[in-house]
């Protein structure tokens, strides 16, 4: 069973990949960060555990990716599912990417914390990819993980318990914080757009100064245009500095998806996007 | 910029709900409002003069007329703008008619409603940019998919023109189902006598190629554009080489395997084949599911028949693509066969009427058999079960016609005229017999078609019983058919040697597969659907293809040759001109922020959306992004409404335009 480093030195040595994207030992405790191991030797950096929670995909999206040829990745479940999602929206082929693989038990919410079931990110408690969709290489782990009640389950039945006035004045309070640094945008594997619908002016379709009603419609788009696509990374709400549940708003629209057309999200990339299929079978009882 | 706004009465119909000078005068005061007047028909010779003079006098630069819809008149006051020296896409039009006169009864509301109409038009216009008409070369050679009368005649009047076609059949033979008919109704001319003619016009034709036993794989392009590429089947018989002299039909032993599909399987057919001895072309083909040598490599009877070397057991599927302007699709139609297994026997199942279990309940096309002299009795009407002579016939129309509950809820139309003919036929040769006819309503509307009718009833005593057929059953060696005469009010039962039904007409049942490779409309039976029922009837959504024949609708011989002569015109419309000019309103990438994801092209019913290389300076691959091909898109704006980053626009109502009109309601 080879390692993550074995493999990795490998590829580098060979010249199979140009550069492999990883996680190195960060400074303080249980933290990592994004690494581009680019010689045989930078192997020996990377390091991947329970505190590897980034997603790396999100430097394959064209403008990030650091190398013009071919690239490795040290993926886990979410982070191959990202993968495969940008590959079936046609921004990487599958040749462009080795992906290694990381069987996955669980990454903590927060950097320097230790693995519990307390610390468990809520991406975690509902994951059911420990094992990645896709990998080139597969590097075998623990896949075993104590997992705590599913809290944002529980959040998610009381807020559609609501109203609709009810819900829109929940979600225009959370909003109502958003500073419009776009942390959320630029942490997405999804958010690949060379120029966002943000920042477009001729027209101007939504407002860019950080008021409630610009708030609203950033959000709301946001969230509208990872619907069927969101694969539930929740790097979104991580890199929220105003603690925007984000990942409540797509995992409903990921639910709709699942029980509207039984779709998921980034788990083959060679089956069509939810988005722009139109199948025969589509219910359409919303079509009056 | 200086617009002028000119505000139409429309007679009383724009000027009864709202007032027109009122109209005016406010539309004076919008900015960039140079001039602004009213007129009692600005369609008129007078109010388009009003306008011409108005742009060279006051240099106008922007021309918004309230009036009609753009349906009526768009063209009328863009023709004007264009002879007055402005460009024609400078203009806009108000809708005051049928977005609110006719919509409102107060005079204040329509007025007021008006003067927003106009001031949203102003802003569009004030965003427009002059644009050019795309122009697109033609192909001037037509595809016509489907050799029966109406493919026969479509090609033939393109051909006729000095136009090259390419004629598609996927039957061994052209001549369609109308090669089976015995005689046509309401004259009765032998059906073959008429057709034959024309299907030998087709093959000596020298601008017609005739690719029988072929089939339409693929269908890429678009109006004056297409690349079409064709199946050519293999016939396991090479054509260059086959004198069409017959010998391997004769010699091929397997006689009895396979049923003959011109005669509706009234009869067989050897594994060696000419569908019928007028074939055109008279080449056989092989039926590889019953051929011998292709299940054991055993018998090469048909080679040894063969003087001229002909016979290639290797020949595989061949695949040619052609250039064409126009399509012609004639695919013509099917009868319904509900329940009719055709795995272990023609005959099998259709529920109460004992369509398929009994022999001699049969459909009209195997009636149409038994009639003709190149049937399988020599036009002698004889039951399939016996052969014996009926002495009693029963008819039954609208078996799965006007029936939503078991078959369709349209009318097939030639069943009341073809069943009269087959009921005086069968009295024409069998003088002493009976025949009913169950009939719904008869509806004989055409050129001496009530008069036939008449004559059917009248002349050669058929009994016509209106009322439908509940049931019907064997018993003691005749078929008893239960029934209701709804005149009288009572049933009725009669002890039929042979039941004839009229069953349904219905497309191909490849229809919605041919459909989608076209890009062309059909309804829920299948049918292909015209641009507009009364005014384009032939034409399809998808520019240069039409419709004829009864791959549309149910139609009878003249009405299909008709429709035929009229696509074939449409075709010639189009080739007589070099090159096409297009509405230039077609969706645009902005290429710099397209970040590739396609779901344009995805979402794109016309295939319009490609794929373009964007390149740096050393050649290497920078990203691949989408690209509008101006032929193909039809301006629908379904990628600029999906596109995410909103990388696409559609030209002449851009996001900007459409804003500034919501905007100047605000």
């Amino acid at each position: 069973m080879p390692s993550l480093q074995h493999v990795v030195k490998d590829l580098l040595a060979s010249g199979a990949v140009e550069v492999v994207i990883g996680y190195e030992k960060a400074p303080g405790q249980n933290r990592t960060r994004p690494f581009f191991a680019r010689t045989p030797e930078d192997a020996d950096r990377l390091v991947f555990d329970f505190s590897a929670l980034n997603n790396l995909a999100v430097y394959l999206t064209r403008q990030k990716r650091p190398a013009k040829g071919k690239i490795g990745i040290v993926a886990k479940g979410c982070d191959a599912r990202a993968i495969t999602m940008l590959m079936q929206e046609q921004q990487l082929t599958r040749d462009d990417v080795h992906v290694i693989g990381m069987e996955c038990s669980g990454v903590t919410a927060e950097m320097g914390a230790d693995l519990s079931k307390d610390t468990l990110a809520a991406k975690c408690v509902t994951c059911k990819v420990q094992t990645p969709p896709l990998a080139d290489t597969l590097v075998e782990g623990p896949k075993d993980y104590e997992r705590p009640d599913d809290r944002n389950g529980a959040r998610m039945r009381e807020l559609e318990a609501m109203t609709p006035e009810q819900r829109f004045a929940f979600w225009a309070g959370e909003f109502d914080r958003c500073v419009r640094c776009y942390a959320c945008r630029q942490a997405c594997p999804m958010c690949y757009c060379e120029q966002c619908v943000a920042e477009k002016n001729q027209p101007q379709w939504i407002e860019t100064s950080a008021t409630l009603r610009g708030n609203i419609a950033w959000n709301v788009i946001r969230a509208f245009h990872l619907g069927g696509r969101c694969v539930g990374c929740n790097e979104c709400e991580r890199a929220c500095p105003a603690d925007i549940p984000l990942g409540l708003l797509n995992r409903k629209l990921g639910m709709v998806a699942g029980q509207e057309f039984g779709y998921a999200a980034g788990m083959d990339a060679s089956a069509p996007t939810l988005v722009g299929t139109w199948d025969k079978s589509d219910r359409q009882e919303y079509i009056k | 910029m200086k617009i002028g706004v000119f505000i139409c009465y429309c007679g009383e119909n724009i000027g009864r709900t709202v007032d027109c000078a009122a109209v005016a005068q406010a539309c004076a005061s919008i900015p960039g409002v140079a001039v602004s007047v009213d007129y009692k028909y600005m369609c008129s010779d007078p109010g388009q003069n009003l306008i011409i003079n108005a742009i060279r006098e006051h240099r106008l630069d922007g021309v918004v007329v309230g009036s009609c819809s753009p349906h009526m008149h768009e063209k009328t006051f863009r023709k004007a703008c264009s002879n007055a020296g402005l460009n024609p896409f400078m203009f806009e039009m108000a809708n005051l008619r049928e977005h609110c006169s006719w919509i409102h009864d107060d005079i204040a509301v329509g007025t007021a409603k008006s003067i927003d109409l106009v001031r949203i038009a102003v802003e569009k216009v004030k965003r427009n940019e002059p644009l050019t008409p795309i122009r697109v070369p033609v192909t001037k050679r037509a595809l016509v998919i489907g050799g029966g009368i109406s493919g026969i005649q479509a090609a033939l009047d393109i051909a006729g023109a000095g136009f090259q076609v390419v004629l598609v059949e996927k039957e061994p033979s052209i001549g369609g189902h109308m090669s089976q008919l015995s005689e046509t109704f309401p004259t009765l001319d032998c059906s073959q006598c008429i057709l034959t003619p024309r299907m030998v016009e087709v093959y000596q034709h020298p601008n017609i190629t005739l690719m029988s036993y072929s089939e339409v794989e693929k269908v890429e392009g678009f109006i004056g554009n297409f690349s079409v590429t064709i199946r050519r089947k293999a016939r396991s018989v090479r054509a260059d080489l086959c004198t069409g002299c017959g010998d391997c039909v004769q010699k091929c032993p397997i006689k009895k395997k396979a049923y003959s599909e011109f005669e509706e399987g009234l009869a067989f057919r050897p594994a060696m084949y000419v569908p019928f001895p007028q074939a055109v072309p008279n080449i056989p083909v092989i039926d590889r599911a019953v051929c011998t040598y292709y299940k054991t490599g055993k018998c090469q009877a048909c080679v040894k028949a063969c003087g001229r070397g002909a016979i290639d057991f290797e020949q595989q599927d061949e695949f040619v693509t052609e250039a064409v302007g126009a399509i012609v699709v004639a695919t013509g139609y099917k009868l319904y066969t509900i329940d009719k297994k055709p795995d272990d026997s023609q005959y099998k199942g259709y529920g109460e009427y004992g369509y398929g279990v009994y022999k001699d309940v049969i459909d009209g096309l195997q009636f149409e058999r038994l009639a003709s002299a190149s049937g399988p009795t020599g036009g002698e009407i004889r039951r399939p079960s016996d052969k014996a002579v009926p002495k009693k016939i029963v008819f039954i129309q609208c078996v799965g016609s006007r029936d939503e509950s078991k078959g369709f809820s349209y009318c097939s139309k030639i069943c009341c005229m073809y069943t009269a003919k087959h009921a005086m036929l069968y009295k024409h040769k069998v003088h002493e017999g009976e025949a009913y006819v169950f009939y719904m309503d008869i509806r004989s509307g055409g050129k001496g078609y009530e008069e036939f009718v008449r004559r059917a009833i009248e002349e050669d005593h058929v009994k016509y019983i209106r009322g439908r057929v509940s049931r019907i059953y064997e018993k003691d060696g005749k078929y008893i058919v239960r029934g209701e005469d709804t005149i009288a009010g009572m049933q009725v039962e009669i002890d039929a040697d042979m039941v004839v039904l009229a069953t349904a007409m219905v497309p191909q049942p490849e229809s919605a597969v041919l459909a989608q490779k076209l890009g062309i409309a059909y309804d829920n039976h299948g049918y292909f659907v015209e641009v507009h029922p009364k005014l384009r009837p032939v034409e399809c959504s998808t520019g240069g293809i039409f419709l004829a024949g009864a791959c549309h609708s149910p139609r009878d011989i003249p009405e299909s040759v008709s429709m035929a002569s009229a696509a074939a015109a449409k075709a010639l419309v189009l080739f007589g001109s070099d090159v096409l000019e297009r509405e230039p309103v077609v969706a645009k990438v902005n290429e710099s922020t397209c970040a590739g994801c396609f779901y344009c092209q995805k979402v794109c019913a016309y295939n319009a959306v490609e794929r373009r290389e964007i390149r740096d300076r050393a050649g290497n691959l920078r990203k691949v992004v989408a690209y509008v091909n101006e032929g193909l898109c039809q301006g629908c704006g379904t990628c600029n409404a999906t596109c995410p980053s909103k990388s696409v626009e559609l030209i002449g109502f851009t996001d900007e335009q459409l804003y500034a009109e919501i905007h100047a309601l605000a």
